[in-house]
């Protein structure tokens, strides 16, 4: 996880990417790709998918750093975002169902992201938040998160009714903004 | 089914129908059309920006649950070969020493790589006839700037005519066209050979050309048609040098 001083730096160096500097390009690259992979991996859960959503989302970088604004969000949270909306991308194209062989064991074994988030987080307020959901509603909103399940793979991996699922998510993310706006 | 933990209060107003597609968008529940259909608004509309960066910012952290991981080692070089061209500078008010400059610049980096798989390239290709025996023949690999990427392999002829064959697909500006130049050994300017086609291979007839030895060859990115003053007007983006093969 990187500090506020490193975070800052990373913020620097995607200004310097919209200028058209490939050497910050390389360095965003070497301090991001193995995070970003991760990510990737988990919600393709192919390594090929994975390496293509993190090219596909470095070359978005390349094009479109100019669009970042160090103001609104960190760095980071935009790369998470861009790697997330490539993956999702890929495995609704490919349909995520029939794939699956390379699953790392780590996955399926993988704790409630709130128990590992509870020593990974510098988000408290993520955290805190998250913690006043109901389990059920909170666990959705990480399933889609971290492993890019869309409603009817949460309807189904839970057992809850599709509507359900919608309305869940909908009444979790408004939980969730009052409390981050609190 | 249990009650929510944080029901609404009475008189809130829930969030509204912009924030909460922000919110779906980030969360990844949307379906595909929408997804693409926002992240392509959100460039051009600053408060669906604002509201995206707001749930990226704050769900984010989620995404450190996953162990990072590192990726397949080619990933790099598969991302930089997809890069467009180097940006060229501004070359209109660049003086002719500077050109000059980024010229050997830029084969201080490439010759040895582009001799290397000119070599490689020759013996593999065998293209000579036999009728050529006799002839002396050259070949040479064109190649970026990091000498990674050899873009054509240029050989010679039995009738003098040079042969520039593509090996990938280069990707230009629309409204630019990719110029070949040749640059003698000791030469202060290099000779245009014509535009390179989009696909293909390219002739260069044998009466463009002096003496094919160590002959350079020299790829420079130009406005549609070629130069407009029949000398580069920016720095090479490919280069090779030609080398006898037998």
């Amino acid at each position: 996880m990187l500090d506020s001083k490193s975070s800052a730096a990373l913020d620097d160096l995607l200004v310097r990417c919209a200028a058209g500097d490939r050497a910050a390009f390389r360095r965003v690259y070497d301090l991001q790709a193995p995070k970003l992979y991760a990510i990737a991996l988990r919600i393709t859960r192919q390594s090929s998918l994975a390496t293509d959503a993190v090219q596909e989302t470095f070359l978005q970088v390349w094009q479109n750093a100019r669009h970042f604004d160090p103001k609104r969000g960190r760095a980071e949270a935009w790369l998470v975002g861009l790697v997330r909306y490539r993956a999702l991308d890929l495995i609704r194209r490919a349909g995520r169902e029939v794939l699956g062989a390379e699953v790392p064991e780590q996955v399926d074994q993988a704790p409630d992201p709130l128990e590992q988030t509870a020593l990974a987080f510098e988000s408290e307020a993520l955290q805190r938040c998250l913690a006043q959901l109901d389990p059920e509603r909170r666990r959705m909103i990480e399933l889609a998160f971290v492993d890019g399940y869309s409603h009817s793979e949460l309807s189904t991996r839970l057992g809850v009714p599709l509507g359900t699922v919608k309305s869940w998510i909908r009444r979790g993310l408004e939980a969730l903004k009052r409390c981050f706006d609190e | 089914m249990t009650n929510p933990p944080n029901p609404p209060l009475p008189g809130e107003p829930p969030m509204d129908d912009f924030d909460m597609r922000a919110a779906e968008f980030v969360l990844g529940t949307l379906d595909d059309e929408e997804r693409r259909a926002i992240e392509a608004a959100r460039l051009a509309d600053p408060d669906l920006a604002a509201a995206i960066a707001y749930w990226e910012e704050r769900l984010a952290p989620l995404a450190d649950t996953v162990a990072p991981l590192e990726p397949p080692p080619d990933l790099w070089n598969r991302i930089e070969a997809q890069l467009p061209p180097v940006k060229l500078a501004l070359t209109s008010r660049e003086t002719a020493p500077h050109r000059l400059a980024q010229t050997v610049a830029f084969w201080r980096g490439t010759t040895i790589a582009a001799l290397a798989l000119a070599a490689g390239l020759a013996g593999l290709l065998l293209f000579t006839p036999r009728s050529d025996l006799g002839a002396e023949s050259y070949a040479a690999a064109i190649v970026d700037q990091q000498g990674l990427v050899p873009a054509w392999f240029a050989e010679t002829r039995a009738d003098g005519s040079i042969v520039v064959t593509p090996l990938a697909k280069i990707d230009r500006p629309s409204n630019k066209d990719l110029e070949l130049w040749a640059l003698a050994a000791g030469a202060a300017k290099p000779v245009s050979l014509g535009v390179l086609p989009a696909a293909g291979r390219y002739i260069v007839p044998s009466g463009k050309l002096g003496d094919r030895n160590h002959l350079k060859l020299l790829v420079t990115l130009e406005q549609a048609g070629g130069s407009p003053n029949g000398e580069p007007t920016s720095a090479p983006i490919y280069g090779g040098e030609l080398v006898a093969t037998n």
